[in-house]
C-alpha cells in the first residue's frame, strides 16, 4: 500500500470573494523507500501541495476537494486536534531555510527534545539520548545539541533539520527545497545523507525543488507542476528522456548542460498565468507551441499514456519534441 | 555569570568578550551617572529664584540670616559648593530639607516615602506587565476576533483616559458612595493595628484604589507592544516549523513566540521605570498616597531645593542603571548577542 496517496486534490486561497486556484486537481502516490520529485516554476503550487498534506495552510487556504491518504488515515477529514496528533508522527518536513526553521533563542537539542517528548511522552533524558543518536546518524557531534542555531553553519543546520525530521520515526518526509540554500559540495553531502537515511528507515520522500538536476539525480519518480496542475508524472528516466508534455520538454530545455557543445538556452515565452483567473482549456495553451483549437476550449484529461507514465495533454504521446541529451 | 557558561564550548570562548562588554557598559554607566550628578548640581544653581529667599522668608534679622547662609555654605563660590556637594554625596549626605523641619534629605526620601511608592509602583507595573504580556500574546494568536478587538479597545480607552479623572471617579463611586475603598492615605489614621498582618491588610486595602488606576493606565502600552511584537514573530518560519511539529498551541505561543517577542519589551520596561515613579505623582496626589510623587509636588510648591535635587538624582540614577541592567538581560534573553 502506498504511504501517501493524493487524489484529485484542490487547494484554493480565498481573497475576499475570489479564489486563487493554487492547486487544482493533483493526483499522485508515493511508496515506501520511494522518492517523488515535485518540480516546477515558483508559484506553481508545489509548496501548497506539501502544506496541504501537513494541513499547514494559512487561514485563507482551504482544501476544497480531493482526498489525501497518509498510511491508513484520510487526513482531509480530520479535526485540527487529530491532525496535530499525526504531525511529525506520520509525516515531517525538512524546511528550505534551516536557519529560520529553528527558533533562534532556543538550543537546537531542546527543539528536537520538545517534539520527541510531545509525541512519545518519554523523559527528558531518554529524549536527549534519542537526539544524540540522531545527531550521530546525520554526522553531527552529539554534544553540539547544546548549541544555538546561530552557532551552526548552513550545512550543519541542514543536518540538524534532517535529524529533527526523523525524531518521531515518520513514514513520509517532505523535503521542501532542502538543498537550495547550500553550495553544491554541501548539497551533494546532504543529498547522499538523505538517500542513506531513506534506505535505512524505509521512508517515502516528497522532494520539492525547482532544480531539475537535483531531481534527476535523487528521485525515483518525477512530477512536473504547472499553474496548479500536475502535468506529467513518471519515472525519472521516462520524464527526462521521453517526456510527453510540451511544458516538461521546454522546462528541461531551459536547463544548461555541462557536457556536450555549448548552445543557447531555450526559454519559454510568456509568463505563468494568474491563478485568480486561469486560462480556459489547457492552462499551458497560451505558451504552448503545439497548441490547437481544442487546447483553448477543453481541459485535457490527466491520463496514463504508458505504463506508470501520466500526462495532462490532449496530444500526449503524439508529439515529438526536439531530443535533448 | 553562570548563565553564560552554561551553553558549553562555544560560549566559553566568547564569555571573555561578554565579560569585557559588561565591564565596558558598567564604566559607561558610571561616567553617565557622574555627568548626571554634575548636571543635577548645575540645574539647581542656574534656575531663577533664590533658594535663600525660600529658606528664610521675610522678616528675619540680618545676623541670623548671615549665620544660616554660612551654615549651608551658600556664601561660598559655585566651584567650592560643587566639591562640597560631591564629597557629601559620596558620604551619603544629600543635605537637609528646607521644609521638613531640617530633616536630612536622605531620610525625607527613603524613610517611608520611597517604600510607599516602590510598593505601589512595583505592584501596578508587575500587574500591568503580566496582564499586558499574557493578553497581548492571546490577542495576537486570536487576531481580529472579539478577544483581540475587545481587549485592544478596552486597554486603549483606559490608556487614553487621564489618571486623575479615573482616580476621582473611583474615589467618588467606590470610596464615597459605596464606601468599599478608603478615601485617602496609606493606613487608617488613629487606628491601632493589632499585629503586623493587620497592618498589611490595612495598607493593601488603602492601596487598592491607586493600584487599579495605575495598572489600568500602564497596561495599554505594554499590551500593544507585546501584541505587535508577537504578530511579527508569527510571520517567522520557526513558528510554522513549530506548527508542523504538531506542538500544542500553548507551547507554540508561550514557548516559542513569547520569548522572541519579549526582546522589545525589555527596553520599553527599562526606559519606563523612572517615568513610572515620577508619573505616579498625579495618582499619589489624588489618593493622598505619601510617596515620592507627592513629595515632588510639595517640594516644588515649597521650593525645597535639596529634596528636589535628591529626587531628581535618584530618578536619573534609576534610569541609567535600569538601562545597564536591560543590556545585561538581553545577553540572557537572546543567545545571539555575544561580544
Amino acid at each position: 500500500m502506498a504511504v501517501l496517496e493524493v487524489e484529485n486534490l484542490k487547494t484554493y486561497y480565498y481573497l475576499g470573494k475570489e479564489s486563487v486556484k493554487a492547486v487544482d486537481g493533483v493526483s499522485f502516490k508515493i511508496e515506501a523507500k520511494e522518492t517523488l520529485g515535485l518540480a516546477g516554476e515558483s508559484g506553481c503550487g508545489k509548496t501548497t501541495t506539501a502544506y496541504s498534506i501537513m494541513r499547514l495552510l494559512p487561514e485563507n487556504g482551504r482544501i476544497v476537494q480531493g482526498t489525501i491518504r497518509l498510511g491508513d488515515e484520510e487526513i482531509t477529514a480530520l479535526s485540527e486536534e487529530e491532525i496535530r496528533y499525526l504531525r511529525w508522527r506520520k509525516a515531517s518536513i525538512i524546511f528550505q531555510y534551516a536557519m529560520n526553521a529553528f527558533n533562534p533563542v532556543l538550543r537546537i537539542g531542546a527543539q528536537i527534545v520538545e517534539v520527541i517528548r510531545e509525541k512519545e511522552g518519554v523523559s527528558k533524558e531518554e529524549a536527549r539520548a534519542t537526539v544524540s543518536d540522531l545527531f550521530d546518524e546525520v554526522g553531527l557531534e552529539p554534544k553540539r545539541q547544546r548549541d544555538y542555531p546561530h552557532e551552526f553553519s548552513g550545512g550543519m543546520l541542514q543536518r540538524a533539520i534532517i535529524a529533527q525530521s526523523l525524531a518521531c520515526d515518520p513514514m513520509l518526509v517532505i523535503a521542501d527545497e532542502p538543498v537550495t540554500a547550500l553550495d553544491v559540495i554541501v548539497q551533494n553531502k546532504i543529498l547522499d545523507l538523505l538517500r542513506k537515511l531513506q534506505e535505512k528507515y524505509e521512508l517515502a520522500v516528497l522532494f520539492i525543488t525547482h532544480d531539475l538536476s537535483v531531481v534527476a539525480e535523487n528521485c525515483h519518480n518525477v512530477g512536473i507542476m504547472y499553474a496548479g496542475n500536475l502535468v506529467e508524472v513518471g519515472s525519472a528516466k521516462a520524464v527526462f528522456k521521453h517526456n510527453l508534455h510540451p511544458y516538461t520538454s521546454k522546462l528541461i530545455g531551459a536547463f544548461p548542460s555541462v557536457i556536450g557543445e555549448k548552445k543557447r538556452l531555450q526559454f519559454i515565452p510568456g509568463t505563468p498565468p494568474n491563478l485568480l483567473n486561469p486560462p480556459a482549456g489547457c492552462r499551458f495553451h497560451p505558451r504552448c507551441p503545439y497548441a490547437q483549437d481544442i487546447c483553448k476550449e477543453k481541459e485535457p484529461m490527466y491520463r496514463e499514456i504508458k505504463q506508470g507514465h501520466y500526462a495532462k495533454c490532449h496530444f500526449a504521446g503524439e508529439l515529438s519534441f526536439e531530443v535533448i541529451e | 555569570m553562570h548563565i553564560l557558561n552554561e551553553s558549553g564550548a562555544v560560549s566559553a570562548r566568547t564569555s571573555v568578550g561578554t565579560r569585557r562588554y559588561i565591564a565596558q557598559r558598567f564604566v559607561q554607566t558610571i561616567i553617565v551617572w557622574f555627568m548626571i550628578i554634575t548636571l543635577n548640581f548645575i540645574i539647581f544653581r542656574v534656575m531663577p529664584g533664590d533658594p535663600r529667599q525660600a529658606l528664610l522668608g521675610e522678616g528675619i534679622p540680618p545676623e541670623l540670616r548671615q549665620a544660616i547662609v554660612e551654615r549651608f555654605g551658600l556664601d561660598k563660590s559655585l566651584i567650592e559648593q560643587y566639591f562640597i556637594y560631591l564629597v557629601n554625596l559620596f558620604q551619603g549626605d544629600m543635605g537637609y530639607s528646607f521644609s521638613h523641619f531640617g530633616e536630612p534629605v536622605w531620610k525625607t526620601i527613603f524613610d517611608f516615602r520611597f517604600a510607599n511608592t516602590f510598593i505601589l509602583m512595583g505592584a501596578s507595573m508587575a500587574a500591568a506587565i503580566i496582564i499586558g504580556i499574557v493578553v497581548g500574546v492571546i490577542a495576537a494568536a486570536r487576531r481580529d476576533t472579539l478577544i483581540d478587538t475587545g481587549s485592544t479597545v478596552t486597554f486603549l480607552v483606559a490608556y487614553a483616559m487621564p489618571v486623575f479623572w479615573i482616580g476621582l471617579l473611583m474615589l467618588m463611586f467606590f470610596g464615597f458612595q459605596l464606601g468599599i475603598i478608603p478615601l485617602a492615605g496609606t493606613i487608617t489614621r488613629g487606628y491601632v493595628h493589632v499585629n503586623f498582618l493587620d497592618y498589611w491588610r490595612d495598607y493593601l486595602w488603602h492601596m487598592t484604589g491607586p493600584w487599579i488606576v495605575l495598572t489600568l493606565s500602564f497596561i495599554g502600552g505594554f499590551y500593544l507592544i507585546m501584541r505587535d511584537s508577537v504578530l511579527d514573530v508569527f510571520t517567522q518560519d520557526y513558528i510554522l516549523a513549530a506548527r508542523a511539529k504538531g506542538l500544542k498551541e500553548r507551547t507554540i505561543l508561550f514557548g516559542h513566540a513569547m520569548r522572541n517577542a519579549m526582546l522589545p519589551m525589555v527596553s520599553v520596561v527599562a526606559v519606563n521605570l523612572p517615568y513610572l515613579i515620577s508619573g505616579a505623582m498625579i495618582t499619589e496626589f489624588v489618593f493622598s498616597w505619601s510617596g515620592l510623587g507627592l513629595l515632588t509636588y510639595h517640594s516644588v510648591l515649597s521650593v525645597d531645593y535639596p529634596v528636589l535635587q535628591g529626587i531628581f538624582l535618584f530618578l536619573a540614577s534609576i534610569t541609567v542603571f535600569a538601562n545597564f541592567l536591560a543590556d545585561v538581560l538581553y545577553l540572557y534573553l537572546d543567545p545571539r548577542i555575544r561580544y
